[in-house]
């Protein structure tokens, strides 16, 4: 506990350093004031084939790229639960890596997917299995860059099928929301990572209970597709992020492109419709959005 | 100690109040004869006063026999007392009025919101505002921040202390010209240098640091605020034994009152908000429980209402129940930009002065504890009770309630 006192201005100091991991774009990362923050969990809400995926295989390149580019000189850890993971984009996206930076990838070989470690979940025992022995893997780093990003892709995944809508079940499932969480935050703040997890949305039903309505951060509603819809995992997990973004698709591009289908088929490159990232809360953000496309190089924003 | 709790005939005891004798220090600085001439009694008369005052204060000194109880008071003492305290202004002035001019010293306050209404937000603003200087109105003192969350933005607290030095400059500027009064130094690095930030990751450390902050705080006897961001979060896992979290979280919040008690300072508690499941449907209401409800003086929710952030004063002992609406701005909290443009920056500044400068200012927090008991506040209070749950009232009847009690919190802070 006396180790953990210190004055913010130390923090400062700190986080001049580099604290923030950028997304490997210019516009995006000013709407984010540079990018994910470390030592703090974010959450990205979309709904499939909106790019929350795209975004966190970016993420998880770019973690490696030196701090005067923006990045955490770091590896980054992959956690995903959905299946299968996406390892062609994955592939194709360090290609493009590769070469977009060739002052660091001097040497041919050097492989951008060297420092992406991808760990499968399938349930929330294994999950709280694999957590305590991050401490180990990020301690044991000895013949590589330290760990300085861990992804959870997703959150939603776990828990959707395990649980029921009786109250007994809900109670347990956000303890272990918390559960989760806070381990997470204990990770981020010990070793200074960045965390980022995706969650699923669920439509919006109008109940009678009225409280999957409630209107969190700041947008009133969220729409994708055209269709409201809510965050998955409700309130309960709402409290245990410390920024929200949401990924829209929007409205006019669903006519021309159907093919969210299969998000994670590597196959289906460049789609060209445009979406939309929202700040819906965050601690150091104000509400403020920007429009992205997805391309082969993987995510570009558009000037407003 | 106050000149009326002398054993006077009341005539006398008016006599002497009224021409401005409040005081045993006053009374006892002067000679009968003067005490005489400016009460207008006789001097046999005046000299009884001096005699008894030299007798109370020197009572007084002596561990206060005249208490039955060591340590008590009586209500008006406490009244006085609590006057004369200051208040920590949010820098939002819609919101400082309903809170009787800010976060009270002594008290325990807890705010609670679902994610994203401005939680963090209004702690990092408290933890700036307190170190505005005397000369502006302020308390001039530090604050301990206690983030179980990891929501605490470095990056952010500068943008909301810059902007605080710079209404500060503004407002001595605006000093200079009528009062040459001394020129504010303050800067953004020493803002945050006054914060004292701990980092909590588990509710181990959280109740550790919780028994320390007395050591912590005599040690840093400078400290008026300390805010928990949040008291919640790692109580929310699984805690098999639901007594046993009732028992820790109780004895944090006694804890928690004697600090604000014994050092004079503020204790802002932020709170989450959870669906709780009662006779068959989901509702809102704040975490951890209906005991802990008890647990805290003040209770401040805060909620959405369209586009607009409203906090609502879910429970004071001193204050009518009453909302009123903010923003959140680049520079911090602020008045919401709909409502009356009465109240500048500057004026907010001017205003906390009033407050806290003793005599021109009459008892706000008091007289508008008397003030709720007002019938239609009841009855409002009543029909509210009746048809939903107190917890979910904020959300669903706050714009009947608002515009009933935000006329009259205003119209008696003006």
């Amino acid at each position: 506990m006396q180790n953990g006192k210190m004055k913010p201005e130390n923090l400062l100091r700190r986080s001049t350093a580099n604290r923030k991991l950028t997304t490997g774009c210019e516009i995006l990362d000013e709407c984010l004031r540079g990018g994910i923050s470390c030592d703090s969990v974010t959450e990205i809400v979309a709904e499939s084939g909106c790019g929350k995926t795209q975004l966190c295989l970016q993420l998880s390149l770019c973690a490696q790229l030196p701090i005067s580019h923006g990045g955490l000189n770091g590896s980054s850890l992959y956690l995903h639960s959905e299946f299968p993971f996406p390892f062609r984009r994955l592939h194709q996206l360090s290609h493009s890596f590769h070469q977009s930076n060739p002052s660091i990838y001097a040497n041919h070989n050097d492989n951008p997917c060297d420092h992406v470690f991808v760990q499968n979940v399938h349930s929330v025992d294994h999950l709280f299995d694999i957590m305590p022995r991050i401490d180990g893997f990020v301690g044991n780093s000895k013949n590589r860059l330290p760990l300085k990003l861990i992804v959870l892709d997703s959150v939603a995944a776990l828990f959707r099928s395990e649980f029921d809508n009786t109250p007994s079940d809900l109670k347990k499932r956000s303890s272990l929301f918390f559960k989760i969480s806070e381990k997470l935050k204990q990770l981020a703040n010990k070793f200074d990572l960045a965390v980022v997890i995706t969650n699923q949305v669920t439509d919006f039903v109008e109940s009678s209970d009225g409280l999957s309505g409630l209107r969190i951060g700041n947008l009133r509603y969220l729409y994708s597709s055209g269709r409201r819809i809510a965050p998955a995992l409700g309130l309960a997990w709402a409290n245990c992020v410390n920024s929200r973004f949401f990924i829209s698709r929007s409205d006019d591009s669903i006519g021309k492109d159907r093919s969210e289908k299969d998000e994670s088929s590597s196959s289906s490159v460049s789609r060209r419709a445009q979406r939309r990232l929202d700040i819906v809360f965050s601690p150091y953000l104000p509400g403020n959005s920007c429009e992205f496309m997805i391309t082969r190089e993987g995510i570009c924003a558009v000037q407003a | 100690m106050e000149a009326w709790r002398l054993p006077l005939s009341s005539s006398i005891r008016g006599k002497l109040i009224s021409a401005g004798y409040a005081s045993l220090s006053l009374i006892s600085s002067v000679s009968s004869s003067d005490l005489a001439r400016d009460v207008n009694i006789t001097e046999e008369e005046a000299f009884e006063i001096l005699r008894l005052a030299k007798q109370s204060s020197g009572s007084s000194s002596c561990n206060g026999s005249r208490s039955l109880i060591n340590g008590a008071k009586n209500a008006w003492d406490m009244l006085h007392e609590e006057e004369s305290l200051p208040r920590i202004t949010t820098s939002c002035s819609d919101l400082d009025s309903i809170l009787g001019g800010g976060i009270s010293c002594r008290d325990v306050t807890e705010i609670g919101g679902v994610p994203g209404i401005g939680k963090t937000q209004i702690g990092i603003q408290l933890s700036v505002n307190v170190q505005i200087p005397r000369e502006c109105g302020g308390l001039g003192g530090k604050a301990i921040y206690i983030d179980t969350e990891g929501s605490f933005m470095v990056e952010r607290v500068l943008q909301i202390a810059e902007a605080c030095v710079e209404d500060m400059e503004e407002y001595t500027g605006y000093m200079h010209k009528h009062f040459q009064a001394n020129q504010v130094q303050m800067k953004p690095k020493d803002i945050l240098d006054n914060i004292f930030y701990f980092r909590v990751c588990s509710y181990t450390e959280q109740i550790a640091l919780v028994n320390h902050l007395d050591k912590f705080i005599s040690e840093n006897k400078d400290v008026k605020v300390v805010i928990v961001d949040s008291i919640t979060f790692h109580f929310r896992q699984d805690f098999d034994d639901l007594v046993q979290r009732t028992r820790v979280l109780s004895e944090m919040a006694l804890k928690f009152m004697k600090l604000a008690k014994k050092f004079s300072l503020a204790v802002v508690l932020l709170n989450q908000v959870t669906t709780k499941y009662t006779e068959g449907s989901f509702q809102l209401a704040l975490a951890l429980g209906d005991s802990w409800s008890h647990s805290c003086t003040n209770r401040v929710i805060l909620y959405w209402n369209g586009d607009e952030r409203y906090a609502y004063i879910d429970k004071s002992p001193s204050l009518p129940s009453a909302s009123a609406s903010y923003t959140v701005t680049s520079r911090g909290l602020r008045n919401s930009s709909s409502s009356s443009k009465r109240c500048s920056h500057k004026l907010s500044f001017t205003r906390a002065i009033s407050h806290n400068g003793s005599e021109n200012c009459v008892s706000i927090p008091a007289f508008s504890g008397l003030r709720s008991t007002s019938p239609r506040t009841i009855s409002s209070r009543r029909r509210n009770a009746s048809t939903i749950s107190r917890s979910l009232r904020p959300l669903v009847r706050a714009a009947t309630v608002e515009t009933i009690e935000t006329s009259s919190a205003s119209s008696l802070v003006d």
